[in-house]
């Protein structure tokens, strides 16, 4: 063990200096991630607001009108006219002049608020997902009246009643991007070396193959865990999106995560033989990190052998984990099952890797 | 004593054989040159005698380690300056250094106290804090060098040191091969400069991953396929060279010819009189032509053995 792991101090050494020397890695690992936050940040937002919608109103009383109000409130929907019937409610809907339509019932102020309350019919375009979730989120997020059982009683939203995407985005993102820039910062560490002949120079000399492997990934570790916390701390500053659990645990936990992906970038190394090819297998392991960790679309939505493949991805993992502390204030139990997930998948990263390595270099 | 003992050292990739059924000894305190064309198979047994790449058959002791067994004991008693600066370009002069002597376990006082004598022995001084990348090439293999030397290695392997660096940078490293020889270091080159083949105290060449010959330059001129029975080698002198080579080289008794400085080389059979070359040049147009005898050169014995052996 002692011989594997010789020169670990010197490597981690020179590794520091050449980060010092080459402000564009620097630049890279710090900077332009917390650019792709701001970016991605206001850019990937779900919500849309401000949907046209008509009224038909058989009521006309102030509890139905104030009711409209309440509605309008929420931003979700505009109010754009008023029809005579639920029939040409329909008709506008078809021509697409609104995309939603409240239908309140001539008894509304009667019943509204007894023990037997109103059905308010809406009637939401589907053909859009997103504008009928949103439609729907008015209704939701209505302020309660003081009288219980007015209108809606049966959706109860537990986190996020405002529905603001960058508080579910955000986790994500962070830790999508500490994965890109650990990945590509190993993989090209390692592949530079091949390609200036100084690798070889390291396996004439009695450094382990242990020793040039973790003093390699050590400062990165250190890059990756700082970004970490410029990530997070600018989503607070910029998103307002603090975390509601320990950020102790978070950060813990993020080592797992990190040594998993720089393992990935110690094994692509292993396989690219030079910078550009390194960057090309970083975006390959980029995509799938995107579109099935649950990032952008839920897990719940792929197909059978994309969800395995969810499945195994650290990112995935660490993105509920990261989830879970950031939004739901979790603690140590609720995320354990991802937690044991993530340790297996990085231990079995780091032996892959370190044996592909070992192979690679001598 | 011995500094690396090769025993039928064998290594194949596949169907190809890289180094086939190779022996030969090197003593220590020599400068050993290790001599053969591109792709005969010289990289590949410096591999093996570094401990980096295992023979199919065969064994080999370097600084009396097993390359099989111990290739951790040779790496740390063995340098090695390879033909490409692979040296770390961002960092300085004196960061390599340190860089180097830390993985081979120098710390603190001693490493300075050594990293300050490399820097006396190649002259790095002034170079100190200078980006290794931005050294012209001679300076470069200096550091190379020097880098190399850090540990106080017994054995130094030198793979093409002089490739792609000017003639007095070339000799200035000779020069400082010549010093560590004195101080009792074994130095394994590998070179494609006959001229530097001619200041080593033994070679051995290598040629389609067989060993052909070893020995002392002196042996190896002496060897009875340089120069077959019943032919001889002769210089050529004349005011028109280029022009004298041209003829000689039509003429059926020139076995072998080639222009060295104003000088022709021949080799012709031994029958044929000197005169008789001096009057075809006569015949020629250029009366000036004087003939001696010679030895063969390095070159000539290289390149005799290596056609012999493709004619074959």
């Amino acid at each position: 063990m002692k011989s594997a792991l010789y020169g670990f101090r010197s490597i981690v050494a020179k590794e520091w200096l050449h980060i010092q020397r080459d402000s564009t890695t620097l630049v890279f690992a710090l900077i332009v991630p917390l650019l792709q936050l701001i970016l991605f940040g206001y850019a990937i937002d779900f919500n849309v607001k401000h949907v046209p919608a008509a009224v038909v109103n058989m009521d006309g009383s102030p509890a139905s009108l104030n009711y409209l109000h309440q509605l309008e409130n929420t931003q979700y929907i505009d109010i754009v006219g008023s029809l005579a019937t639920p029939h040409q409610a329909e008709e506008a809907l078809r021509r697409n002049t609104v995309q939603v339509a409240i239908i309140i019932p001539p008894d509304f102020a009667q019943r509204y608020n007894t023990a037997n309350p109103p059905t308010v019919k809406v009637l939401e375009d589907g053909s859009d997902s997103q504008i009928s979730a949103a439609a729907s989120n008015a209704f939701l997020t209505r302020p309660n009246t003081t009288r219980p059982g007015t209108v809606d009683a049966r959706f109860n939203v537990l986190f996020n009643p405002e529905a603001r995407t960058q508080i579910f985005t955000i986790p994500g993102l962070v830790c999508v991007l500490l994965q890109l820039t650990t990945v590509s910062l190993t993989s090209f560490s390692l592949v530079r070396e091949r390609e200036q002949g100084t690798l070889e120079q390291l396996m004439v000399s009695p450094v382990g193959r242990l020793g040039l492997m973790l003093g390699k990934v050590t400062p990165y570790l250190l890059l990756g865990m700082t970004e970490m916390g410029a990530i997070l701390f600018m989503g607070w500053l910029i998103f307002n999106v603090s975390v509601a659990g320990s950020l102790v645990m978070l950060m813990i936990l993020a080592v797992p995560f990190v040594l998993a992906a720089l393992s990935l970038g110690l094994f692509i190394s292993t396989v690219a033989q030079n910078q550009a090819q390194a960057m090309q297998m970083t975006m390959l392991t980029t995509m799938p990190s995107i579109l099935l960790s649950g990032y952008i679309v839920p897990r719940e939505t792929l197909p059978g052998p994309l969800y395995i493949v969810s499945d195994v991805l650290p990112v995935t993992h660490f993105i509920s984990i990261c989830r879970g502390i950031v939004v739901r204030g979790a603690t140590l139990p609720d995320i354990l099952p991802h937690l044991y997930s993530l340790l297996v998948i990085t231990l079995i990263l780091i032996t892959a890797s370190t044996l592909r390595f070992q192979k690679s270099v001598g | 004593m011995l500094a690396i003992e090769i025993k039928n050292l064998t290594r194949r990739f596949g169907e190809f054989t890289a180094v086939d059924n190779v022996s030969f000894n090197v003593p220590k305190g020599t400068i050993f040159g290790f001599l053969g064309p591109n792709g005969s198979g010289k990289t590949t047994c410096i591999r093996m005698l570094c401990g980096l790449l295992e023979p199919t058959s065969g064994t080999a002791n370097v600084n009396g380690f097993d390359i099989i067994r111990q290739p951790e004991e040779i790496k740390r008693t063995i340098g090695y300056l390879n033909q490409a600066f692979s040296l770390y370009r961002d960092l300085t002069v004196e960061e390599n250094l340190n860089f180097f002597g830390g993985i081979y376990g120098l710390k603190g006082q001693r490493l300075s106290q050594r990293r300050n004598e490399v820097i006396e022995l190649v002259g790095l001084g002034n170079y100190l804090q200078r980006r290794s990348g931005q050294l012209s090439g001679g300076w470069k293999q200096r550091l190379a060098l020097a880098a190399a030397l850090i540990h106080e290695p017994e054995l130094v392997f030198l793979d093409e040191p002089t490739a792609g660096i000017d003639p007095v940078a070339r000799r200035e490293l000779w020069d400082l091969l010549f010093d560590l020889a004195g101080q009792g270091k074994t130095l394994f080159v590998t070179t494609h400069y006959m001229d530097e083949a001619e200041r080593c105290n033994e070679i051995a060449y290598i040629y389609l991953s067989r060993l052909m010959v070893h020995g002392t330059p002196t042996d190896l001129k002496a060897l009875p396929e340089v120069t077959p029975t019943g032919t001889k080698r002769v210089a050529v002198a004349s005011s028109h060279p280029a022009q004298a080579l041209s003829l000689l080289k039509r003429q059926e008794f020139a076995l072998d010819a080639t222009l060295v400085e104003a000088e022709i080389h021949i080799l012709m059979p031994m029958n044929i009189e000197d005169s008789a070359v001096v009057n075809t040049l006569h015949r020629g147009g250029m009366p000036d032509a004087s003939v001696r005898p010679m030895e063969p050169s390095l070159e000539d014995v290289f390149v005799t053995l290596t056609r012999s052996l493709a004619n074959k």
